[in-house]
């Protein structure tokens, strides 16, 4: 009895302290993982598929505007490019804002939910020269060299065009 | 012989050195024009007006961006505390879905008593090559820009370690360099025409 009682508290301390967030959409398992700069380092450095990363929250107008056409290049060419979306949201918003939005928008890419003190290093790795303004969108060939930075809101057509170059 | 060529080798190290010294700086010795734009009186300001102040602090806000917002107390804080220290503070709206009536009302709601200029077709943002609200300036009286980025490094107050844009100031008003020219941080884009 005791020790289902420390497994059952471990388990717990487990979910609490991992912060992910598992739902299922479109049939599929969707994890909100949360993540600092290392996180994203291995995300560019570990990714068999050329890379489409946009960084964006729920409090930024052209982010939701721009994010529906991001799921329909997810499923148009997910299997050809790693779609992956960063949500730059506070972390106790994660619940109240960030996965219903992602819920409504039906999103059934990778997302995962920034967290650290220091935002300018995850800036920096995306692009020295990006000031930091979302939403914000980086194209990384197959060997992980970005080929294309997007600021700003996007369309499908825009995407499209980004994502080609390092496709074909 | 032996002391020439000492002599080209501290020389050439000399323009090394010049030369790196440089090109680090380079993106922070941009110079802005002077400028003219109406606040949300109608009241028209120039650059020139703030000639006399030991720095200007140019800082571009929106009325709706939650990150700018978020900053809302803070810009007034600083505002009222380095007005004192003969350090001009200026905000710029060049947002173009933001009139100038929804910037007078915001400033009445929010309780924002600095001089906010409306930059219409985001003339002037695209001088700073601005991109994000809110996004901080430091200028000496010669226009030059001692500063460029965030005004600190968290929106949550809370969370904040790093106060960028006073540290700047402070060494400007104790006539020393700022260490920490360039920072950076998650904003809402500016929305231009």
């Amino acid at each position: 009895m005791k020790l289902y009682f420390f497994l059952l508290l471990f388990a717990l301390f487990y979910f609490i302290s991992s912060q992910n967030y598992v739902f299922a959409q479109n049939n599929k398992d969707i994890t909100v993982k949360i993540i600092n700069t290392d996180d994203l380092s291995a995300i560019i450095n570990n990714s068999d598929l050329p890379l489409l990363i946009n960084v964006w929250a729920t409090w930024c107008t052209p982010c939701r505007e721009e994010f529906p056409d991001l799921v329909k290049i997810g499923r148009s060419y997910g299997d050809k490019v790693r779609v992956v979306g960063i949500s730059v949201d506070d972390s106790d918003v994660l619940n109240s804002k960030v996965i219903p939005f992602i819920k409504n928008q039906k999103a059934d890419f990778e997302i995962y939910l920034l967290k650290v003190v220091e935002s300018e290093d995850f800036i920096n790795l995306l692009n020295k020269k990006w000031s930091g303004a979302i939403p914000a969108t980086f194209i990384y060939d197959k060997d992980g060299n970005q080929k294309e930075m997007l600021i700003g809101k996007q369309s499908y057509e825009s995407f499209e065009e980004a994502i080609k170059k390092v496709i074909e | 012989m032996r002391s020439k060529k000492v002599f080209v080798l501290i020389a050439l190290s000399t323009i090394a050195s010049l030369l790196i010294a440089a090109v680090n700086n380079f993106s922070l010795q941009m110079k802005i024009e002077n400028f003219s734009l109406k606040d949300y009186n109608g009241k028209e300001h120039s650059l020139s007006d703030y000639k006399d102040s030991k720095a200007i602090v140019i800082i571009f806000i929106a009325t709706e961006c939650p990150i700018s917002n978020a900053y809302n107390a803070r810009m007034e804080n600083i505002y009222k505390n380095y007005s004192q220290k003969n350090i001009a503070f200026i905000g710029i709206n060049s947002n173009k879905e933001e009139s100038v009536s929804r910037i007078k009302e915001h400033a009445e709601e929010k309780g924002l008593t600095f001089t906010i200029l409306k930059d219409e077709k985001n003339i002037i943002a695209d001088k700073f090559e601005a991109s994000f609200t809110p996004e901080a300036y430091i200028l000496n009286n010669n226009f030059e820009i001692l500063y460029h980025g965030r005004i600190d490094n968290s929106k949550n107050q809370s969370e904040v370690v790093s106060k960028d844009l006073e540290n700047a100031l402070n060494a400007i008003l104790a006539d020393k360099e700022v260490s920490k020219k360039e920072t950076k941080a998650f904003g809402c884009t500016i929305k231009r025409i």
